[in-house]
């Protein structure tokens, strides 16, 4: 065997000559996830969620963690995602994207091969191909890429995702996974139902052996965000009303007995941040209060039934501090909050924020789901329930949805597959698509850009179903 | 292969304003040995660099005598020659001080320019003279990419032929210094700040914040600079005055003094208090402000007692300019009447009476003025630019100059004010140790807006980014450990009081106080009737119903457990039917962070001690180094050989980082 002398140099074919790592990228309302194929966490992580200020000649973006949250006089905080859970505006999703592949993975575009020093071991200098110098603009020149996409998208959004991919990041290989698929793939499931809560869509999805059932797909807005809603609207009939001041509003707060009005001195600000960015600095508040307050009910049988909501009252409350110092003990309220997941008519309503519909409930989800599986597959399915999403982190979440399913499907055997690592269940898609794109059939999958060029966008309805 | 010893091992740390590195790992751990600003010189052939500014000179008078800086001699020992001139007259010289035109490849902690990036990596390790068979390990910041980890990479195995090398992350190379497992790391650089939270000696990559622009030391300076500009202060005067020990950073809510009312009083009832615990340039603070500033050349704390406010220095801040116009002259002629008129004015002030409240010295918080020595390279530069030969610059300088030398001849004669014991020592320290190719000093007095350097809002933002950060973290019951564990480093919080002032930021905005409303009474669930004299309806243990209930009495069990809902005996309380006992994964339910402490700094390296752990991260990596190159000899994958280099090539680098 020839054994490479530990000395010298390696040519350059000689190692990952073909192993080229792709970057897989999973973009979501609240957050895009994206990292290199293999890799058992995304390394980068940023807000979907995007600045802009708008000034006489035309607006500045600002992305990412950091400008987002800096109270910038007229900063607006926008989302380039419709209520629809379909891109709504390409331009910006673009660069989003962009920023989330640039900012942590792959750094600015590669300078001149000539003179950013690498080759200066080498000495002497090379020819230079004008073509391979206007290629090197662009992110993504040497990557494959897998993208991700919900299982309702548009034939129109998808030959999108296909054009920004190979005209403006320059991919030499393209490949649109549905997160649902990718989802079972991270449980080691090939077939099953997935069954997502995210940030904005609540989605169940039935798989059978690596294929989304397109018609079973259900789709509802009951999800992370909804229950945000509810809690302000839970804060809004309160009596009296629960004040929600966000972190960059207050400059110190006092300590207060619980329920007492807050005793904290405020910022002021010469040209305030516009209102989508309170709104936006109020959902992290918000995201604690999920994370130390909500919680689900459990079951058995739904809150409002019989003597459910007596023996919540029994239940230890739980305190929460909000950001200007204001406290109170949330007893029975903290289960209301989520109800509406599973009982629309639990639902906190007012003039402005209407009941929702029973059929947009997770349990009504799950049944139409079901119901469009061939009978004789729904026992295969119902044994692997794959939960995944940042939502479902909801305390006792799981406890209830393991009730609702038992309920609604007594005679089959369930099995609800929630993995336990944080980390797995709010980012199942992403690393589903790092081990599909890191197997080694990936390159029979994938869409070359020869091919592209020779079919057009359209491609992309034959190959990736 | 043969195993690698400690003086064979390499550390390198770039930074955006100043990279230390260090050959060889000595039996106690000591700072860095090698210390160079990130900036290199664009050479005259484009593409190549030179680490200090080279400049032409007529005359044909030999090098320059040696500079006296800390930094000069540290490389004076590794200066190359220049090549010979190729005209003759001109000879090409090296300026080891001036900052003109010098390239930063290091911005926020990103690395913009490689070309440069990599010669300043090529003359830092040149710089060091290795030896062969020297493994490196690069302390690598958070703002740099994988795929920027892979040129680093293919850059070290491929220029220096290096048989081993190793990337750490500095936050975790942090943490390893103060020898915890768990911590959340704030990195205030040049012109960034990094929160990173690290748990179980994992860098919690997602939630970090990375490169959080406008927080670093350059802010302070900014905030300094927007402050004193009215006055005539420049750039320059502000970085310099942020070094100073005068300048300092009050906890919000000090009133500043001038403006307090009552900043007098605690002087006056407890003087001895004030004296020794506030002098200044003489706490622990202080010492290690002037042990260590960067590059403050013999920076010392000139905390002189001229408070009176002369202020011959208004209005004429911007000497270089004077300078470089021809009116050299002039200025001069113009300052030696002053200073007559002012020795003049002292004379005659001796024999009035001493002010009433002189003779306590007071910390320098209460102080409404204070003066610093500045030292002004602008003016140098361009005394040089102007060609005058050594001897013209000499003499200018000398001039120009009113540093120590000077004040020790004003002492000898008498006519000054007499000086404390920190005064007379610095001074006399400095006026040994200067000659006269030093930079040119001049005294510089300051008011209140010394204290105001984070008044632009830094100090919220890093807190912010703290919150932020330790939200992000998706294990709850990590994040109070987290809280526990701050570590404050990076040369941008070397500015006094930076430290608690941002503590103090942090406890009054995020401390979550204990809630009024769970004490002990209203805990008891309100489907339970309080208990009546007569006892009648105390809850009694209903063993029928649930089963195997404790004998404890059911409401004491509620209230206490209540809060604490791991303790709870299995099988559920009695009084709380319902409640699955599935507690124990959710047992840290709640908001954070209810305590925040910072972590207290190792003791066993008594070099580091001296100077302060604001560079922990090097020792941290001299830890690491010490592990992976020596200890495990490369067991566990910490670093990456030659031979696995060579079958993997630079992606390879993934595998084995830290």
């Amino acid at each position: 065997m020839n054994i490479p002398n530990p000395s010298t140099a390696p040519n350059a074919t000689e190692y990952a000559g073909d192993e080229v790592s792709a970057i897989v990228l999973d973009p979501g309302y609240n957050t895009t996830r994206a990292g290199f194929a293999g890799e058992d966490v995304p390394k980068s992580v940023v807000p979907t969620f995007y600045g802009q200020i708008n000034s006489d000649a035309r607006p500045q973006y600002y992305f990412g963690e950091n400008a987002i949250h800096n109270p910038k006089g007229n900063l607006q905080i926008k989302n380039p995602w419709g209520s629809d859970g379909i891109v709504e505006d390409w331009e910006t999703a673009t660069k989003v994207w962009e920023y989330a592949i640039t900012s942590r993975l792959t750094g600015p575009k590669a300078g001149d091969p000539v003179k950013n020093g690498l080759n200066d071991a080498n000495g002497g200098a090379m020819d230079v191909d004008m073509e391979a110098l206007d290629n090197r603009e662009k992110p993504l020149e040497d990557s494959p890429l897998l993208m991700t996409e919900p299982g309702w998208n548009s034939t129109k959004a998808r030959e999108k995702y296909i054009e920004i991919a190979m005209e403006e990041w320059g991919t030499p290989a393209f490949y649109l996974q549905k997160t649902g698929v990718l989802a079972a793939f991270a449980s080691g499931k090939a077939s099953g139902i997935i069954i997502d809560v995210g940030a904005s869509t609540t989605s169940v999805t039935p798989v059978l052996d690596g294929m989304v059932l397109k018609k079973g797909v259900q789709k509802s807005p009951l999800a992370g965000n909804f229950v945000s809603n509810q809690i302000r609207l839970i804060f809004k009939q309160s009596q009296p009303e629960i004040p929600l001041t966000p972190h960059y509003m207050v400059a110190s707060k006092t300590q207060v007995d619980a329920g007492a009005p807050a005793q904290a001195t405020y910022k002021t600000f010469d040209v305030p941040p516009a209102d989508s960015f309170r709104q936006h600095e109020e959902e992290r508040v918000l995201t604690e209060f999920k994370e130390s307050v909500v919680e689900v009910w459990p079951g058995p049988g739904r809150f409002s039934n019989g003597t459910n909501e007596e023996i919540a009252k029994a239940q230890p409350g739980r305190p929460f501090e909000m950001p200007d110092g204001w406290n109170q003990v949330f007893g029975v309220e903290r289960y209301k909050a989520a109800e509406a997941l599973f009982d629309a008519g639990a639902a906190i309503h007012d003039a402005d924020n209407p009941r929702p519909k029973d059929d947009q409930t997770i349990p009504h989800l799950i049944k139409a789901a079901v119901q469009q599986v061939d009978a004789d597959q729904r026992p295969l399915l119902l044994s692997n329930i794959v939960v995944t999403g940042g939502s479902t982190l909801l305390y006792k979440f799981n406890d209830r949805l393991n009730y609702e399913i038992n309920a609604l499907y007594p005679s089959t055997r369930n099995k609800l597959i929630a993995p336990g690592p944080v980390v797995e269940r709010k980012y199942a898609a992403w690393i589903g698509g790092s081990i599909l794109a890191s197997l080694g059939s990936f390159h029979q999958l994938w869409i070359s850009r020869k091919e592209y060029e020779e079919h057009g966008a359209n491609i992309v309805e034959k190959r990736c179903r | 292969m043969p195993p690698f010893k400690d003086e064979q091992i390499i550390i390198i740390a770039p930074g955006s304003g100043t990279t230390v590195a260090q050959l060889g790992l000595p039996e106690s751990f000591t700072p860095p040995r090698l210390r160079l600003r990130s900036c290199m010189f664009p050479a005259e052939k484009e593409g190549e660099w030179e680490p200090y500014k080279v400049r032409r000179r007529m005359d044909k008078l030999p090098e320059r005598p040696p500079a006296t800086q800390e930094e000069a001699q540290e490389i004076n020992d590794m200066k190359k020659s220049l090549g010979e001139p190729d005209e003759d007259e001109i000879i090409y010289e090296e300026d080891t001080v001036s900052e003109e035109g010098a390239v930063w490849p290091i911005q926020e902690g990103k690395i913009v320019n490689w070309p440069c990036f990599f010669a300043l990596i090529t003359h830092v390790y040149n710089a060091m003279n290795p030896p062969f068979h020297t493994p490196i390990l690069l302390i690598a910041q958070p703002a740099w990419t994988p795929r920027e980890h892979e040129k680093l990479t293919q850059f070290f195995f491929e220029k220096f032929k290096t048989p081993a090398f190793g990337l750490m992350d500095s936050a975790l190379a942090t943490s390893w210094a103060y020898g915890v497992h768990t911590s959340t790391v704030v990195d205030v650089g040049k012109g960034k700040v990094d929160v990173t939270a690290v748990s179980e000696f994992l860098p919690h990559i997602q939630g970090r914040v990375v490169a959080l622009a406008d927080c670093g030391g350059e802010a302070l300076t900014q905030g300094l600079l927007a402050k004193l500009k009215s006055k005539g202060f420049n750039r320059d005067m502000c970085e310099q005055l942020k070094k100073n020990a005068i300048c300092e950073i009050l906890p919000a809510g000090t009133p500043l003094p001038g403006t307090g009312e009552v900043s007098g009083e605690d002087t006056v009832t407890n003087p001895a208090a004030a004296a020794s615990t506030g002098a200044p340039g003489s706490g622990p603070a202080a010492a290690s402000a002037i042990g260590n500033a960067p590059r403050g050349p013999g920076a010392d704390t000139e905390v002189g007692d001229e408070a009176n406010g002369d202020d011959e220095n208004e209005g004429v801040l911007d000497v270089a300019s004077i300078v470089a116009g021809g009116k050299m002259n002039e200025y001069l002629a113009r300052k030696e009447k002053e200073k007559q008129e002012k020795a003049a004015a002292k004379k005659k002030g001796i024999e009035a009476p001493v002010p009433p409240t002189k003779p306590v010295r007071l910390p320098n918080s209460k102080r409404e003025r204070a003066t610093f020595m500045y030292e002004d390279h602008v003016l140098l530069d361009t005394l040089k630019n102007m060609n005058l030969g050594s001897k013209g610059i000499a003499e200018a300088q000398a001039a120009l100059d009113e540093g120590p030398q000077k004040k020790s001849q004003d002492a000898q004669d008498g006519t000054s004010e007499p000086k404390s014991a920190v005064d007379a020592h610095g001074s006399t320290d400095a006026a040994t140790s200067a000659s006269r190719t030093g930079p040119i000093r001049r005294e510089i007095e300051v008011g209140v807006e010394r204290f105001q350097a984070a008044s632009g809002g830094v100090l919220e933002t890093i807190a912010d980014a703290i919150h932020r950060t330790i939200s992000s973290v998706e294990e709850v019951n990590k994040r109070s450990e987290l809280w526990d564990s701050l570590i404050i480093c990076g040369n941008g919080s070397r500015i006094r009081g930076f430290k608690d002032a941002l503590m103090a930021v942090l406890q009054s905005k995020y401390l979550i106080s204990p809630s009024s409303a769970t004490i002990f009474t209203s805990e008891i669930p309100s489907n339970i009737s309080t208990p009546a004299g007569t006892g009648a309806n105390t809850p009694q243990p209903q063993l029928g119903l649930h089963g195997g209930s404790s004998q404890v009495n059911p409401l004491l069990l509620a209230a206490t457990t209540a809060q604490n809902p791991h303790l709870m005996p299995p099988g559920g309380n009695p009084l709380l039917p319902g409640m699955p006992s599935s507690h124990s994964t959710h047992s840290s339910h709640g908001q954070t962070p209810t305590s925040i402490k910072f972590v207290k700094p190792p003791e066993y390296f008594p070099e580091w001690k001296d100077v302060g752990y604001d560079e922990a991260a090097f020792l941290g990596a001299q830890v690491a180094a010490k592990v992976i190159f020596v200890v495990d000899q490369g067991q566990s994958k910490g670093y990456m050989t030659r031979p696995d280099y060579n079958d993997q090539g630079p992606t390879g680098i993934h595998d084995y980082s830290l």
